[in-house]
This record gives structure tokens, C-alpha cells and sequence, in this order.
């Protein structure tokens, strides 16, 4: 089988792999290591309710503890999704000494394209520029400038609601109608921004449709915020909604699910990715195919996975990796629950509808003026105001008629604020394959070895004392908050692992996120990361493999690979 | 037709909400033991102008769920700050919720907490208001009074009859006049996740 490209993974980024690489006229093979998942039609849960369902939507907690110990403690994990996640006892991996990271995973058709929290950020100079301002990490070989319009393009292709802020640290994009905030972030935004101009609180930019996309056959988002169980409206983006039908109708699309890629074959002479190998997970067969190009888009830890495991005579520490920098370097953002407050004096306001985002606080830390107590980089919040329903009522002694009575409206306003501070890459915190213990499959199992800093854990002490004093400005009774961070890989947000940098001899990817080592491989899922920003990566990465597959198209039509 | 699927067809509610029967016998409750657990839930959330717990099944389902350790119910229990919780350990630590309850409320109860004079409501008055004193958080009544409330709230008739249930709300309005009067939404995820 040859292949003009072959694509793997088939995620967020993998999706846009495809739909580029095709629409550019060349012939791929997207591979793809799970199951597959038709839109609309393989979204079994999506109209069920709780009552539908043995465990009523909380799901079996034995079985949890004993096949998904890990992905059971993804917010977005339920009876609903659980589907959508991958099984850890069948999928494990091993962490170093104290090590505690979560790796969230969901292996099928789409990856994580499925389940992820839809929030769309574009990075700036801050954050392109921070390795080289701080001495942190290796520089960036890019800049916004470079990227800015790739983001345009994959904005109004996957479709971002969102409000324009005119923010430095937080470019706007091309949005449709941003999603409203309710009276009491209302309130808050205009609390906080007469007292901290440099505060912005806005909706959550989101890659939910305000409008819908006819000709793509999109519609507007229902706002029943259920999103991670699979929407046939297609009015969230996910590979299945959007670049996989952009991709396919090209005609030179084959996609193959139920297979892992095992490693890529390299010849040292002309230094060029030869042959991508896969095994068929369900009959353990072992197929090959080959292709003038190759884009690894199988998720960061993945495609680290897959270069350290695809090491030979001529690349004796892993394809791509003579630097020897491949798998260091891994970051996640710190995050933790900063502020809860309560927030009186709102019982005369409700809302309808379950808006699929919630609100921001931009980054306003160390910018122009160098103002982090301990840190030298950015954090941002999360979060939103609601109110409290049934659930509230495991909290409150009662039982009978009053206490039902209760039970029946609406509690009392809330409103969290959680911190996402910017991850310092570190040497240290590495991936590497651990040789004593094999997957189902028969291949090393990936080992995890992370923790947090004093950076990061100066920035989330200064989120704690900043979310607690913004709330409390605007009247609120703020009950709870931490400034310790999650295990890692609790935003997940990983990433790094194959960075990109100037220097073949400390990173693994030039500027086109093309590997130094081999001219026909490109790395353009979260691996490629130099840095962490503190916002979500996720349209970075895909501005990134958009902008590399028009350089590769360019330089497969220059016969430069 | 085994007696859960039989009680599901008499009760009306799906049979996926139920599977006693596939309990392990020693997680299997009598038939006492649903008995009070029904009554309990009844208790608990009582039959107004929309059903009670009780009349939903969420008796059978706290058994389900208790034998499956939702909300943590199977985590290990600290027995040193309650002693009288020993006696109803499993061998991993966990405790025996139902077992428990039984021992507990007949105790309160003068011997019976299922006899046609005692005072139920007073029994577990009682227990509510030391679960919910300061410094009682782990109570395992605390445990199984968040189950009654899932179990309700996420019936047909709690979560549809008794609170509003929208699958498809079609617009948000960020702002809207709320009164005394105004139900919740059992359908409102976020609310009931962080709630």
C-alpha cells in the first residue's frame, strides 16, 4: 500500500491533517488505534436519560475502580460517556518514583475531538516569547505572526462563538456571536473591571456554533451542554462533525480504525521516514504501508511513544531524536479549584438553557510589568456563576415535606473560579518506555515522570489570594479555594515531549514542526510544544498542523521531500 | 422472571434501573431490608403533590448503588471515630450500609423500626440531626441520604415531575426573573455536578 501521506491518529489534530493533506490533492491513510464512531449514528447515549439508565447516569463505581481508576476522575466521565474513554486496565501505563500524573484518554475514531472542553484560545508574543524571557525551556522558532492566520482559517472553518476583548495577551479571533454571561458574571465582570482595568472577565470562547454552518452541514448548538456524549447537531466541533466529512468528501481519503501504530521505519541514508508499521488489534495482525510524507497526530504522549519505540541501528535513542531531547520537557497546566464563593442577593435571577462554557479571567500577570509573586509566567481562571439544584441537598440536615419542598427550586448563586497556571518545561519531567511491561498489543508501556515546581506553585498561591479577592469584591462569601495543583495531567492539557526549537542538537522539530532528523515527518499534536501558555492548546495545535501541511504540500511540490 | 424484574413491572419504572438480582448474596438485602430502605427513601423525600422516593423504587436502587460503592459508599471507612460502625465492616474495610441502617434505626426505634407503633419520623429525625452536626461529615448517613436524593432526582417522576426535565432547551437566556414558585431543572448538569 503507498500513500501519498499517512496520517496518524485521527483527534483534533489528525483530523485537520487529513482534511488539509486531501483537499491539497494528495492521497492519505488516516490510522487510527480504537474503534470506530459514526457521526449521529454511533452516539448511543445521547438522548437518553438518567432514568434510562442503570446507575442513572453516575455509572457502576465498582467497575470504575477496578477497569477505569484513572479516567473515572475526569469531570466528564459518566455512565453517559464512559464509552468515549479508554479502559486503563486494558491501556495502562507506569509512573517514576512519586510521580502522580492522570492521562485521559480516549482511543476511537475522533480521540478526544469527543470529549474535550471546546475551549478556544489563540496564544500571543507572551507566551511564544516567554522560554526566551525567563531562560526557561528552548526558544520558540515561531511567533503569533506566524500563526495568526492559520488561526483565521481554522477558526472560521471549525467555528468558534466568542467575544472580541481587544486583548494583547489574548489575541480575538474570527468569532461567531460569543454566548451571553449570566447576571451574576455580569455583575463580576463589572466588578472586577472597575477595580482591576487589567482583569478581563468574558464568556468562554468555544468551538460551540452560535450560527450554523449549512454547508457543512452544522447546525446551531442546543444548549443542552451534554457535548462529551457525541451531538448530532454537529454543533460542537469534533472530527467527526467537521474535518472528517471536509476530508473525505475529497474522495482521497481511507481511514482505517482498530489499529496501533506499532513504530516508523527510517533509512539513514537518504534520512527520510520510510514505512509506518501497525498492528490490527483485533486479530494481531501486522501490516505496513509506505508514503512520501508522514504527520504523527496521535496525541503528545503518543507520538513520543511512538518515535522512542521506533528506534534502530541508525537511531539508536528513538526516530528524531539524535538530540536526545525527545520525551523531556513535558508539561500540563497546574490547575486547581482557586475560589468558591457563594453569592447572595441574586435569588431574584434564574436562567434557561445549559450554556456549554463558562467564563474567563484572561492572564494579567507578568506582562509588561514582571508582577508574579515567584513566578515568571502567566495563570488564568475558568469558571462561571450557577445555581444549585437537588444535589445541594446531601449538605442540609432535613428530611419530609419541607426539606422536598426545598429541594424543588433553584439554590442559591455560586461561582467558582479555577486556576490555570503556565507549566515551566523542565528537562526532568520525561517520557519514557518502560521495558519490563507490554500492552496487550505486546508493546513497551509508555512511563510518566512529572511533577510541579516552586513556579507553579507560587502561581496558583497568588490565583488562590486573586480569585478569593475578586469574588469577595463583587459580594461574594467565598467558602473554599486551594493553590495546591491536581496530579498532573488533571487539565489535560499534556503536552511537549518533541519540541520544536532552532537547534537540531536541543529539539526535536524545526519551525514547520517537521522532525531535524527526517525531512518527511511532521509531529503536530501537542508533542511539538515548547511551552505551555495557561491557556487551552488545543487551536494552537491546530493552526500548527494546518500551517505544516501547506509547508509540506509546498515542499513536496518543490521536491524537497 | 426473577422477584426484581417482577418488582419493576409492578412498579412501572425500567428494568434497567434495577438488578438486585445480580447482587452477590451477601450484598443482596432482605426482604426487610428493602422493605425499610423503601420506607426510609419515603421518609426522606414523603409523597406530596408528585411521588415519594419510595413509590419510585429508590429503595431497591440504594441497594444497588450501595453494593456498587456510588458516591464512595465501598471506600474504607475510619471505624475509630465510630466505633458501632465495626460490627458492619466488609474484610476490605468498607462498611455495610444497609446492615448498618437496619441495626441503627431498630435501635432508635426500641427494637423495630418497621413496627406499625413506632415513631419513624423521630428515629430518623433523630439520626439526620447527628449526621449533619459539626464535625460529623463522614457520617455514613450522609452517604445514603445523598443516594435517596440521586435515586429520586433522577426518576422518571423526580426528575420530570417534581423538578423540570429539558433534553433539548434550544436557546439560553442568561437572565430571567426567578421566584419563589421557580422549579429547578434536574437536566441542568452543571448544576447538579457542582452543586
Amino acid at each position: 500500500m503507498r500513500y501519498d501521506a499517512i496520517v496518524v491518529g485521527s483527534g483534533i489534530t489528525g483530523g485537520w491533517a487529513a482534511k488539509e493533506l486531501t483537499e491539497a490533492g494528495l492521497t492519505v491513510l488516516m490510522i487510527e488505534r480504537g474503534r470506530e464512531i459514526r457521526h449521529q449514528q454511533d452516539y448511543t447515549t445521547e438522548t437518553k436519560a438518567p432514568w434510562d439508565l442503570p446507575f442513572r447516569g453516575l455509572g457502576d463505581a465498582e467497575l470504575y475502580r477496578q477497569q477505569y481508576p484513572v479516567q473515572m476522575l475526569n469531570r466528564h466521565f459518566t455512565e453517559f460517556t464512559q464509552g468515549h474513554f479508554v479502559n486503563d486496565a486494558e491501556n495502562p501505563y507506569t509512573t517514576e518514583g512519586d510521580t502522580a500524573f492522570t492521562w485521559f484518554r480516549s482511543y476511537q475514531l475522533g480521540g478526544r475531538s469527543l470529549t474535550w472542553g471546546r475551549q478556544t484560545y489563540r496564544w500571543s508574543d507572551y507566551d511564544f516569547g516567554a522560554n526566551l524571557r525567563d531562560g526557561h525551556g528552548t526558544d520558540w522558532p515561531i511567533r503569533y505572526a506566524d500563526l495568526a492566520p492559520w488561526y483565521d482559517k481554522v477558526e472560521e472553518f471549525i467555528g468558534v462563538s466568542g467575544t472580541a476583548e481587544g486583548l494583547k495577551q489574548l489575541p480575538d479571533g474570527r468569532f461567531q456571536p460569543g454566548m451571553a454571561l449570566n447576571a451574576v458574571e455580569s455583575h463580576v465582570r463589572e466588578t472586577v473591571r472597575a477595580r482591576w482595568p487589567e482583569r478581563c472577565l468574558t464568556i468562554g470562547r468555544t468551538a460551540n456554533l452560535t450560527q450554523a454552518k449549512p454547508e457543512e452541514g452544522r447546525g446551531p448548538c442546543q444548549y443542552r451542554s451534554i457535548c462529551a456524549r457525541g451531538c448530532s447537531y454537529g454543533a460542537y466541533f469534533s472530527t467527526q462533525s467537521s474535518t472528517l466529512p471536509a476530508a473525505r468528501k475529497t474522495g482521497r481519503l481511507t481511514v482505517i480504525t482498530d489499529a496501533v501504530v506499532e513504530g516508523l521505519d527510517y533509512d539513514a541514508t537518504t534520512r527520510r521516514v520510510t514505512g509506518v508499521r501497525w498492528i490490527e488489534t483485533k486479530t494481531k495482525t501486522r501490516r505496513r504501508a509506505t508514503s512520501r510524507i508522514v504527520f504523527l497526530n496521535a496525541g503528545a504522549f503518543n507520538s513520543v511513544h511512538i518515535l522512542l519505540n521506533s528506534a534502530n541501528e541508525a537511531a539508536p535513542q528513538g526516530l528524531a531524536n539524535s538530540s536526545g531531547v525527545l520525551g523531556t520537557h513535558i508539561m500540563d497546566h497546574a490547575n486547581t479549584l482557586s475560589a468558591l464563593a457563594l453569592m447572595p442577593g441574586w435569588e431574584g435571577h434564574t436562567s434557561f438553557g445549559n450554556r456549554p462554557t463558562g467564563a474567563i479571567v484572561a492572564r494579567y500577570r507578568n506582562m509588561d510589568t514582571m508582577d508574579g509573586a515567584g513566578h515568571s509566567r502567566g495563570y488564568s481562571f475558568q469558571g462561571g456563576a450557577f445555581q444549585t439544584t437537588w444535589s445541594a441537598g446531601r449538605r442540609d440536615a432535613g428530611i419530609g415535606a419541607d426539606y422536598k419542598e426545598k429541594l424543588r427550586h433553584p439554590g442559591m448563586w455560586r461561582m467558582v473560579l479555577v486556576g490555570f497556571a503556565d507549566c515551566v518545561p523542565r528537562a526532568a519531567n520525561r517520557l519514557t518506555l518502560d521495558r519490563a511491561r507490554t500492552d496487550t498489543n505486546g508493546l513497551p508501556v509508555l512511563n510518566v515522570q512529572f511533577a510541579f515546581g516552586k513556579e507553579e506553585h507560587a502561581a496558583l498561591a497568588q490565583a488562590k489570594a486573586d480569585a478569593a479577592e475578586m469574588l469577595a469584591a463583587a459580594g461574594g462569601q467565598v467558602i473554599a479555594g486551594s493553590d495546591q495543583p491536581g496530579p498532573g495531567g488533571t487539565a489535560i492539557h499534556e503536552m511537549g515531549g518533541a519540541r520544536m526549537g532552532h537547534d537540531p542538537k536541543t529539539s526535536v522539530l524545526n519551525r514547520w514542526s517537521q522532525a531535524h532528523d527526517a525531512a518527511n515527518l511532521f509531529v503536530t499534536d501537542g508533542a511539538q510544544m515548547s511551552s505551555s501558555a495557561c491557556q487551552n492548546p488545543s487551536l494552537t495545535y491546530m493552526a500548527l498542523t494546518a500551517r505544516a501541511c501547506d509547508a509540506a504540500v509546498s515542499m513536496l511540490r518543490d521536491g524537497r521531500i | 422472571m426473577g422477584g426484581a424484574a417482577l418488582l419493576a413491572l409492578a412498579l412501572g419504572i425500567p428494568a434497567a434501573a434495577v438488578r438486585l438480582s445480580d447482587l452477590p448474596d451477601e450484598d443482596a438485602p432482605s426482604d426487610r431490608q428493602r422493605s425499610l430502605l423503601r420506607e426510609v427513601s419515603q421518609l426522606v423525600i414523603p409523597r406530596t403533590d408528585t411521588p415519594g422516593a419510595g413509590d419510585v423504587g429508590t429503595g431497591d436502587f440504594l441497594a444497588l448503588a450501595l453494593a456498587h460503592g456510588l458516591s464512595g459508599s465501598r471506600a474504607p471507612v475510619a471505624s475509630a471515630a465510630m466505633p458501632n460502625l465495626m460490627r458492619h465492616l466488609r474484610p476490605d474495610g468498607s462498611l455495610r450500609h444497609v446492615d448498618w441502617l437496619e441495626h441503627e434505626l431498630d435501635r432508635r426505634a426500641g427494637g423495630d423500626f418497621l413496627a406499625p407503633k413506632a415513631d419513624r419520623v423521630r428515629a430518623l429525625t433523630a439520626l439526620d440531626a447527628e449526621a449533619y452536626a459539626q464535625g460529623a461529615d463522614d457520617h455514613p448517613w450522609r452517604t445514603i441520604k445523598t443516594l435517596v436524593l440521586t435515586g429520586y432526582y433522577t426518576s422518571e417522576a423526580g426528575g420530570s415531575r417534581e423538578l423540570r426535565y429539558e433534553l433539548v432547551p434550544g436557546r439560553w437566556d442568561p437572565d430571567l426573573p426567578a421566584t419563589p414558585q421557580t422549579r429547578a431543572f434536574s437536566s441542568d448538569w452543571t448544576a447538579v455536578d457542582f452543586g
